[in-house]
């Protein structure tokens, strides 16, 4: 693959410590596409090794709007079969530019390591010195070590070492959609983290013609019906949990989105600091990123308070679990005392319900957003859904995003992989995929 | 004319920085951008934008905007800022000026491109 491509596929074997690489070849694109598409088929050849496959899409990383998402397939420590997570904040793009469009991670490590990847570069790195370390110092130690603060991590805490189901793969500090225990995977593998950073460069195709176009699309969204809405705040008030709305608003302090996505889907929450804060606080961990709207939505009914839910939050990140499935827990123990929450997450495990959802995160609310997108079946979790997270988990687009802004069709994310790549995928293609990643 | 930025509209979705560096390098890439997001204080939820102009920094914190004079050594504390730097920082001054994407039918594309008009062209140079 010439474009919109590193045009390598990275084979780690954590158990010998060999690093190999493929060629992503035009055939593979040609059958597959992209994302998940080609994940899924990545984790099929190597599933004798029980891989956890890292990928992207063709648009990850381009000026198409939305563009921001990577992908983790791996066998779900939950269901026992492949699932997919989304990468969201920088991380999906940092992935794209490392040099590598996907990694298949194999084998387990003799002892504790975290994977290196950088500018074309992999490296197995010891990771004695973090392991048993919480997300937050594990993130730390990596930037710092490596001197650079824009080091993108998928971290797991004290959770996944100790074989929690419940166990999350964090990106940098903050939750992330793992609902499926990929944390787990992690942890059984002796992988503490595996951290991005690229300098890499994506040639295209048809360069004017695919950025006029993401132009023309920037300018239709900007009319879109989500815009002059911001936050996890007003994605409460597009799910109808209003309430939620007005519980949240007195803690927030910014709004941010993932890489080139026209809607802030992050909420950042002050929690000892006043949240009206404009300069650089003293307190050096003043609150929590909140990337997981249906896992603080979680607490809410748990009858927590903001304050409290964020604390719980912030506590779940560091010890890198599932916030949702600890909110279900709370609703059922009717546990309140953030304290008492804390302390008990080390013991949680038991089943927690899964909806219908096939094989993506539940992270993304299950209906569309600021939008009915003229689909007839908005169920919660329905087909729509679901075809709705195959798309966009096969192009690279943020997974909440694509559920709010109906102008990306998937003509359009054909069209442009097209002009991007230079190849002629078509629609019966993009069905045959999206049957297969959703059977 | 100059490029102005309302950083407190900002979502830091670097938007911006790619589509300054697909004016570069004609290719997606992110190394040559002039604008760019400055996202170091990631726990602090403390974000801005920095431009590189040919005689100035351009730096628009939430609490308002900054320009330095290139190679004009700072006053401590003259911005009431911390002073260490972020390692990743580094690089900003060996990247080429602010040329409002000159030569690009759509003007200037931080501008085009942010979603939340946080980018605007103002009146005025350096």
């Amino acid at each position: 693959m010439d474009y919109l491509s590193s045009n390598k596929i990275l084979i780690v074997n954590l158990e010998s410590g060999e690093i190999t690489e493929d060629e992503l070849d035009d055939e593979l694109v040609s059958h597959r596409i992209g994302g998940v598409g080609i994940t899924s088929s990545l984790y099929e050849t190597y599933k004798d090794k029980d891989p956890i496959v890292l990928g992207t899409g063709l648009l990850t990383g381009s000026l198409f709007p939305g563009s921001a998402l990577g992908i983790i397939s791996a066998k779900s420590a939950k269901t026992g079969e492949v699932a997919h997570s989304p990468l969201t904040l920088k991380a999906g793009m940092e992935l794209k530019y490392t040099g590598f469009d996907y990694v298949v991670v194999l084998g387990k490590a003799v002892k504790p390591v975290f994977l290196w990847l950088h500018d074309g570069v992999a490296d197995i790195q010891d990771a004695s010195e973090i392991w048993g370390s919480d997300v937050w110092k594990a993130s730390d130690h990596i930037r710092r070590s490596m001197g650079d603060d824009l080091i993108q991590t998928l971290v797991v805490g004290p959770a996944a070492e100790s074989g929690s189901e419940l166990a999350q793969v964090c990106i940098n500090y903050w939750g992330s959609g793992d609902c499926w225990g990929f944390g787990k995977s992690f942890g059984e593998k002796n992988l503490k983290a595996i951290a991005l950073r690229g300098m890499g460069l994506l040639e295209i195709s048809e360069p004017e013609d695919f950025v006029d176009q993401c132009f023309e699309l920037f300018e239709k969204i900007k009319k879109g019906s989500f815009m002059g809405k911001t936050g996890i705040q007003d994605i409460f008030s597009a799910m109808g949990e209003n309430d939620a709305t007005e519980w949240i608003l007195p803690l927030v302090h910014r709004n941010s989105a993932c890489y080139n996505t026209p809607y802030a889907t992050n909420t950042f929450l002050y929690l000892s600091e006043d949240p009206k804060t404009l300069t650089e606080p003293d307190e050096p961990e003043p609150g929590f990123l909140v990337t997981d709207p249906c896992a603080l939505l979680g607490f809410k009914r748990a009858g927590l308070s903001a304050k409290d839910a964020g604390s719980v939050m912030k506590a779940c990140a560091k010890y890198g679990i599932n916030p949702l499935a600890v909110a279900e827990f709370c609703v059922k123990s009717g546990e309140k005392d953030p304290e008492n929450i804390e302390k008990s997450l080390k013991d949680l495990e038991g089943p927690v319900s899964v909806p219908d959802c096939g094989r993506f995160s539940y992270w993304a609310p299950g209906k569309p957003l600021f939008s009915n997108f003229d689909a007839s079946d908005t169920s919660e979790y329905g087909a729509w859904w679901k075809r709705r997270q195959a798309v966009a988990y096969i192009f690279g687009i943020h997974p909440i995003f694509a559920n709010m802004a109906p102008e990306l069709s998937e003509e359009l994310m054909l069209e442009m992989v097209n002009k991007g790549t230079g190849l002629e995928l078509n629609q019966d293609i993009l069905d045959k995929v999206i049957e297969d990643v959703c059977s | 004319m100059r490029i102005d930025v309302d950083a407190l509209k900002c979502i830091g979705c670097m938007a911006c920085e790619m589509a300054c560096g697909y004016h570069r390098d004609d290719a997606f890439a992110l190394l040559a951008s002039c604008i760019v997001v400055y996202r170091a204080r990631e726990k602090k939820d403390y974000f801005g934008v920095v431009i590189k102009e040919e005689e100035s920094l351009t730096i628009a914190r939430p609490e308002g905007l900054e320009i330095k004079r290139i190679g004009v050594a700072e006053e401590p504390g003259s911005t009431g800022q911390k002073k260490e730097a972020d390692a990743s920082a580094k690089p900003m001054l060996l990247r080429e000026p602010c040329d409002l994407c000159d030569g690009m039918k759509y003007g200037p594309m931080c501008v085009k491109i942010c979603p939340v008009n946080a980018i605007s062209l103002v009146e005025g140079g350096e």
